[in-house]
């Protein structure tokens, strides 16, 4: 349950809003819920909207729209690669492709340690380094510019072993 | 106010309409269609599918002189613009010239159509939609012929999507219009479709729990501009054009929508002519050119079925057994003429006007007592101070004020929900004055609570307010008379220039009913809105023609149980006492002589001496009166007798011979209001018609003050009506109904007006300290006779349950969707069923649904025990 679990941070968000237009703070909460498991599901969708008094329709409406809330669980760790145009004449479809192949996984889908997931996006705004991508996981987003696959599989080990400490320091809390 | 008007150009044609009239509307009023798809007359424009695209040129004004300029020849000068423009989103303006034909808006009208064809299945051969769409008559008229897109690269998307168990979607033939969100949105209130994804993958989801929860979710099968959306009723059961149309009214509440029944004779039934679908027929002082998913989905009681009674039943040796009409008919008359004034003729307003009045007019000369079956009381009052012929809520809008009381209007009337909902929108004050919260709360300017059982004292709260002189009000009531809030509803509603009141049951019986209705007038009489149109009281009854029965001088019995026990002979017709009160039980007694004339072997028929089989709504001509007073006539659909020869290809000779055999000897089912005339034929009164609705409605029209001067000719005069809608005009207004078979026609008011002043006792109403009090409330979707046969709402009707406040269900310790066991002490009968936890109800108060088998007729005392 969201509203128990970031009790404070959604009132924080809730008391931006007029209280006949609670609905506007719908992106703020679907933010806290994928934060929370990097993807929302069918009751965050529901809790959302009953916080917000619309209907959980309304709210998977939202999360269909915007391409970067994710409705499916996958990897802890988005890489997301600009593969438009400017991007891909500076090699960014080769990088994403060989990076993959190195992954061992096809563009939108998750490594087997359920981690890390690679896929296409649109503009990112910095054509002129790429390849590059944005890590997009709980921690929120990074960017990382001028990459090689080298230089992504490095960024990548760091972020498992990031992963497994956590996972070790949860386990003795 | 008028509007300004304002001259402009349709292809060539002249035309004036008032400012801000859309081009696309303009055009359609001179008989010029721009094709369209996601716009749609009832609803905002939005411009998304951009087949309305013409050209549009406009005069051009000279900066200095703010004059227009004009051509060598003395013509205005025109500049049109640079691209094409929706006509749908473009409001006329002076001198405007629009063209719909020319070459540029042809080729625009071919890449639209060519754009939206790219992935569309071109499934109509099996599509439902085929015969009646409109992209494919659009396609046929303005489309391209042949796509330059490979067939191959179409995009395919599930077909059999179902967005709950009524509505199914097929994702490849959707355009992205937009008209079902749109209208869930912003009609329904009820948002719980919208789209998801984006582009070429946008789809419609429903999230909601049923799928698609809303009572208006139909309606969204018949605006949409292809075969996207389906009803799980009519999908592959038949072709458009295979089906015939026959003008009907509802009968599910008293609204009186329109509806057109479509029938088909087919091999599949034995040859029999078989109700496929409901659909809604325009009437936009009735229901516009909408109806809710009861009416459209709950006729199958009306339909031909296994269960239908065939043969009238005669008890012999304790049995029901078949019989000849000639010896059921001659054992009723027998018996009755020998009780004579010990008759009770108990009648529901399922009834037609026709129905009623022979019923009371033969009791009437045995000396017997008519009384109608309802639940609520009032109707003496809405005959006098009802709304007035001229009155349609599409006319209330700024200068209106619109107080609803007791009830909860989406479940009791949902298309006066939807109604009053667009009144207040336009600018009409809404009060709502409930114990509980409702729907209609979200559209109210005032919304005001009472405490449960105190409905008349909260409506003389509000005329304490206005009048001198001051009915005593009880004290539980004190604190809401004594809210500014109650006070500046009450100034609002004084002021208003028209006034109109809605008073219901919820929560309440018949004595509750009748205090509730005289305050009403009471706030009705001192503010003077009442005897002109759009003012006055209208009952939100439970029954189709509860108004016309009061009308026709028909009222309920304050205290029916002992009535019925003192008959000595029942003639119930319509009603089902024994189901929805297990207490009337009691009346049964085998003492008594027991007619039942229904559709079904209904719990009570099982317990009569005699029961005679009835015609269905959908097999015979009749007339209702709406609870606006509006009398309409609805037309025969099915043969009546499953039994007889179905009369088609018509040589009269054939007609004639199933004529004579009537005559000579009755069979199969006979209509409500010829039984009780062949009775009277038997016991030799004069005055009785029973050979066909219209000459019974003559006598009546001649007998019953009110509704002198009607005539069946009458009641099917139309005119015409906005916006245009049709069978050309699909993609306009959707496959709703042109109305060519009657608009109906509003009652005059009966005499009385001030003299109605009266001031109800109202005693106080105090919540027992222990235990608690049951109010019956009202669900649309209920486990009545008439919706019990549907085939598809079972799941959205459910089992019975009751609605408890958060502290009764912990004390029981019960959760969401428990058992409880509740004891309806009166009745001395307890049962078992669900329990609904509503955070907002007070401690003390349960609420049970009417029609789900629970003795509830009034507040009653029960006790609660966890079952289990």
């Amino acid at each position: 349950m969201l509203a128990e679990k970031y009790a404070q941070e959604i009132q924080t968000i809730l008391a931006k809003y007029p209280p006949d237009q609670r609905r506007s703070a719908v992106m703020p909460l679907l933010y806290i819920a994928q934060r929370d498991k990097m993807y929302v599901n069918r009751e965050d969708m529901a809790e959302i909207a009953e916080i917000l008094g619309i209907t959980p329709t309304e709210v998977a409406s939202i999360v269909g729209f915007y391409s970067l809330y994710y409705e499916e669980q996958k990897g802890k760790y988005h890489i997301q690669v600009c593969t438009d145009l400017p991007c891909a004449l500076r090699g960014a479809e080769r990088f994403m492709q060989e990076l993959c192949s190195r992954l061992n996984i096809r563009p939108g889908e998750t490594t087997a340690d359920g981690l890390i997931t690679v896929e296409p996006v649109m503009c990112l705004a910095a054509c002129d380094k790429a390849p590059m991508f944005q890590v997009q996981s709980g921690a929120g987003l990074s960017y990382h510019e001028n990459q090689t696959v080298e230089s992504a599989l490095a960024l990548i080990e760091q972020l498992r072993s990031d992963a497994t400490r956590k996972r070790g320091r949860d386990s003795h809390v | 106010m008028m509007a300004k008007m304002v001259s402009l150009t349709i292809d060539g044609k002249p035309v004036e309409v008032p400012e801000g009239t859309l081009v696309v509307n303009a055009a359609k009023k001179v008989g010029v269609d721009i094709p369209v798809f996601c716009y749609h007359p009832k609803m905002e424009p939005v411009g998304m599918c951009r087949m309305c695209l013409v050209e549009i040129g406009r005069p051009v004004i000279d900066r200095a002189s703010g004059q227009p300029l004009r051509e060598e020849d003395g013509s205005l000068k025109i500049q049109f613009g640079p691209k094409l423009e929706t006509a749908c989103t473009t409001p006329v303006s002076e001198g405007m010239v629009v063209l719909g034909a020319t070459e540029k808006v042809k080729a625009g009208r071919e890449d639209i159509l060519e754009f939206l064809l790219t992935s569309h299945p071109l499934d109509c051969p099996i599509c439902d939609k085929g015969g009646e769409c409109p992209l494919q008559n659009l396609t046929m008229g303005f489309g391209p012929g042949e796509s330059r897109y490979l067939y191959d690269d179409k995009k395919h998307l599930a077909k059999h999507v179902p967005l709950g168990e009524l509505i199914y979607l097929d994702r490849e033939r959707c355009i992205q219009c937009g008209r079902c969100v749109r209208f869930q949105e912003l009609i329904a209130d009820d948002p719980v479709i919208a789209f998801s994804q984006r582009g070429r993958s946008l789809e419609i989801v429903s999230y909601s729990e049923p799928g698609f929860d809303s009572y208006w979710s139909g309606n969204t099968t018949d605006i949409c501009p292809v075969g996207a959306l389906t009803t799980a009723d009519f999908r592959f059961r038949a072709r458009p054009w295979e089906l015939k149309a026959a003008a009907s009214i509802c009968n599910h509440c008293p609204v009186g929508c329109n509806l057109t029944l479509n029938v088909r004779r087919e091999a599949v039934s034995g040859g029999k002519w078989v109700l496929k679908r409901v659909m809604p027929r325009q009437n936009e002082a009735v229901n516009e050119i909408w109806i809710c998913d009861k009416g459209r989905l709950g006729y199958h009681f009306g339909a031909q079925n296994a269960e239908r009674l065939e043969k009238p039943l005669v008890r012999k040796n304790g049995e029901l057994q078949p019989a000849t009409w000639q010896e059921a008919l001659e054992l009723v008359t027998e018996r009755f003429q020998s009780v004579g004034r010990g008759l009770i003729t108990l009648a529901s307003g399922r009834l037609s006007n026709e129905d009623l009045f022979n019923l009371g007019k033969l009791t009437r000369s045995l000396g017997g007592k008519s009384i109608l079956y309802s639940s609520m009381a009032g109707g003496d009052l809405t005959t006098q101070i009802g709304f007035a012929p001229g009155t349609n809520f599409a006319d209330m809008g700024k200068e209106s004020a619109i107080l609803v009381v007791g009830s909860d209007l989406e479940e009791e009337a949902p298309l006066w929900w939807l109604r009053v909902r667009q009144a207040a929108k336009r600018g009409a004050t809404l009060i709502v004055l409930n114990a509980r919260q409702t729907k209609l709360d979200r559209d109210a300017h005032y919304s005001l609570r009472f405490p449960f059982g105190t409905a008349a004292a909260a409506v003389l709260a509000l005329v304490n307010t206005l009048s001198p002189k001051r009915p005593e009000l009880p004290e539980s009531i004190q604190e809401l008379a004594r809210s500014s809030e109650l006070k500046a509803a009450a100034k609002a509603f004084a002021e208003a220039k028209d006034a109109a009141i809605l008073f219901g049951g919820d929560g309440m019986g018949l004595a509750e009913t009748q205090a509730l209705a005289q305050a009403c007038a009471n706030l009705l009489l001192i503010t003077d809105h009442f005897g002109r149109p759009n003012n006055g009281l209208l009952g939100v009854w439970p029954r189709a023609n509860d108004q016309g029965a009061w009308e026709l001088g028909w009222q309920p019995s304050m205290n029916l149980p002992a009535d019925l026990a003192q008959a000595q002979a029942l003639y119930i017709v319509a009603a089902d006492p024994v189901s929805d009160d297990p207490a009337y039980l009691n009346a049964f007694d085998g003492q008594k002589f027991v007619v039942v004339q229904d559709l079904y072997l209904s719990q009570t028929a099982r317990l009569a001496d005699v029961v005679f089989p009835a015609q269905a709504w959908t097999e015979r001509e009749g007339s209702y009166t709406s609870g606006e007073r509006r009398v309409q006539r609805y037309y025969p659909a099915l043969q009546p007798n499953a039994a007889l020869p179905p009369r088609v290809e018509s040589p009269g000779s054939r007609r004639a011979q199933v004529l004579t055999g009537l005559r000579a000897e009755l069979d199969g089912p006979q209509a409500d209001f010829a039984i009780p005339a062949f009775l009277a034929e038997k016991l030799g009164y004069e005055g009785f018609v029973h050979a066909s609705a219209s000459l019974v409605f003559a006598r009546l029209a001649a007998e019953a003050p009110s509704f002198g001067g009607l005539s069946y000719q009458k009641l099917a005069e139309v005119h015409e009506q906005w916006p245009i809608v049709g069978r050309s005009d699909l993609y306009y207004g959707g496959t709703t109904y042109e109305n060519t078979q009657g608009l109906g026609v509003q009652l005059p008011l009966a005499q009385g007006g001030a003299s109605l002043l009266s001031w109800p006792q109202v005693a106080d109403f105090k919540l027992p300290k222990l235990g608690g009090i049951a109010f019956p409330i009202t669900r649309l979707y209920d486990r009545g006779a008439t919706l019990m046969h549907s085939q598809l709402l079972h799941k959205r009707i459910g089992e019975p349950y009751i609605i408890l406040s958060k502290q009764e269900a912990s004390r029981l310790k019960i959760s969401q969707g428990g058992f409880v066991r509740i004891t309806f002490t009166d009745a001395e009968r307890s049962v078992v069923v669900q329990a609904k936890v509503d955070e907002g109800l007070p401690e003390r108060v349960v609420l049970a649904p009417r029609s789900f088998g629970l003795p509830i007729s009034g507040p009653t005392p029960v006790e609660l025990k966890p079952a289990g």
